[in-house]
């Protein structure tokens, strides 16, 4: 039994690569949704300096 | 025995489906419900345009005390990214994707950065005016991450915008075009009117933890639109994955777009045409105040009655088009209706009937709508279905250019010949010649329109006699 077989329907109805490029998004929006926040919080500190 | 896995593993995959965001089937017919939830996009978009060029434009100039020049130039950043909405639209004809998907990828991403630059922009406009201990921040932090801010926005709503238009235009059969063209148009502006507001109701009473409050409000409005938008409308499809075939780079592509015939002059037509229309965008509310001496609350009226028109085009062109018009006329119906529009309402400064104003007002609107419409069908009409997004993305490069300098320079146009001292007595004559302008420009797509009118009479004239 292979599990790298690229054509094997899982489970969900996707096949591997399908599966990979779903969780890329999630992947990527995670990154996105990061460096927004960093961004957001720099400028915050620096009209209100919460770290003193 | 009882196979615990296998009644697991059959369940899971019952429901598994159900959960993922792409139509499995690719059916046929698309109700319009389901077109309907594709057109909330429009609804995010038109949000994001109030709120960048309506809500802000304000209360960065009064609240925050911006210098109104570098507010002009914050607000125009967007308008740089135009011209890659056909990049963008080119790259989500040819995307090659496990799953076969094309236009969502490209709308989830611009959903991010449209949210993004949203989440970050109320501390940048904060940082930017120097509120708090930000008045000892250097200057070039503020500046940057406000810029930062509108350009992702902006970019997020031209990636939105294009790509959305085109997967709407794969859903449906050509002879639904029109259809679909005017429930795109109608959720814009219902979505402009109705954020414009539902943010002036929010920040009547404006403090910053207010501004923070809406504009994040807003980011998170987008992101759930477009992702109820999106939900299973767009079908897997392992063909697509699976082919090999690479797509044309970028400069044939274009090359062999722009060869179509009468695709460059549909171009020139859009840009000239939402140009006169776009001049008049800003100045019908004080040209009514200054010249006619309407209230506040009437010119507010004046902009309902606009709207008003508009959704009479969009209504009447839907109609007209759905019955097997062409697009070209309904797009020249729209610039020869302006014509007479304009000059009613340069005349209405003379003349004391406010009654010929109003309906020159309804009647510009009302040209707009079709002329709006008309390119647009033209336009998913004139692509073959593996340029739709390309063809897409030059609509909107050059009508979002055309727009945005069209408001630009109506303002400069005005406000120059305002400041002459001869013209201080009567203010009227400082819009007379931004709304002659815009009758001319109209009349230049009338005469850009000719040739293209007459090669398909002489095409149906043929069809009719059979030599």
């Amino acid at each position: 039994m292979s599990t790298n077989d690229p054509d094997k329907v899982w489970p969900t109805g996707l096949t591997l690569r399908e599966a990979e490029e779903v969780h890329s998004y999630l992947i990527d929006g995670t990154r996105v949704f990061g460096a927004i926040a960093l961004l957001a919080h720099i400028l915050v500190a620096v009209t209100t300096p919460w770290l003193g | 025995m009882f196979d615990y896995r296998k009644y697991v593993l059959g369940r899971l995959s019952q429901i598994g489906p159900r959960y993922l965001p792409f139509a499995d089937v690719a059916s046929d017919e698309v109700p319009l419900s389901r077109l309907l939830r594709l057109s909330l996009f429009q609804v995010t978009v038109g949000m994001a345009l109030v709120l960048l060029v309506g809500t802000l434009n304000r209360v960065m100039i009064v609240e925050l005390d911006v210098p109104a020049s570098l507010v002009a130039i914050m607000i125009s950043l967007p308008l740089l990214f135009a011209p890659f909405r056909t990049f963008i639209g080119y790259k989500s004809d040819t995307h090659h994707s496990a799953l076969g998907w094309r236009r969502v990828p490209y709308i989830w991403k611009g959903t991010m950065l449209q949210f993004g630059g949203f989440a970050v922009m109320p501390f940048a406009l904060l940082v930017l005016s120097g509120y708090g201990e930000a008045v000892d921040a250097p200057l070039w932090i503020g500046h940057s991450s406000a810029a930062l801010a509108f350009l992702l926005v902006g970019a997020g709503v031209h990636m939105v915008q294009t790509v959305g238009l085109a997967l709407a235009t794969d859903l449906v059969e050509e002879e639904d075009q029109p259809k679909v063209v005017g429930l795109m148009y109608v959720s814009l502006l219902v979505g402009m009117i109705a954020s414009a507001f539902v943010f002036g109701a929010l920040l009547e009473n404006y403090t910053p933890g207010r501004l923070i409050q809406v504009i994040q409000g807003a980011a998170v409005v987008t992101i759930a639109l477009n992702l109820i938008a999106l939900w299973k409308q767009e079908g897997r499809d392992r063909e697509r994955a699976m082919s090999t075939v690479e797509a044309p780079p970028f400069s044939q592509a274009w090359r062999g777009f722009i060869r179509t015939s009468g695709a460059t002059r549909l171009l020139v037509i859009i840009a000239l045409g939402t140009f006169g229309y776009g001049m008049a965008d800003v100045l019908l509310e004080p040209y009514g105040g200054q010249v006619l001496g309407l209230s506040v609350a009437q010119t507010t009226k004046l902009t309902a009655v606009l709207a008003a028109g508009t959704l009479l085009g969009f209504g009447l062109a839907s109609r007209v088009l759905g019955r097997g018009l062409h697009p070209v006329t309904v797009t020249w119906l729209g610039a020869v209706v302006g014509v007479p529009a304009f000059g009613a309402i340069i005349l209405a400064a003379q003349g004391p009937s406010l009654w010929i104003f109003v309906a020159a007002v309804l009647l510009a609107g009302f040209g707009a709508g079709l002329f709006g419409h008309g390119t647009l069908t033209a336009t998913m009409r004139s692509a073959p279905r593996k340029q739709i997004g390309l063809a897409l993305g030059a609509w909107g490069a050059v009508q979002a250019t055309a727009a945005g300098i069209g408001v630009a320079l109506g303002g400069v146009i005005r406000d120059t010949i305002a400041f002459w001292p001869a013209f201080e007595s009567s203010p009227a004559l400082a819009y007379t010649p931004v709304f002659g302008i815009e009758m001319a420009f109209l009349l230049l797509a009338v005469v850009a329109l000719g040739p293209i009118r007459q090669r398909r009479r002489e095409h149906r004239r043929k069809k009719l006699i059979p030599s």
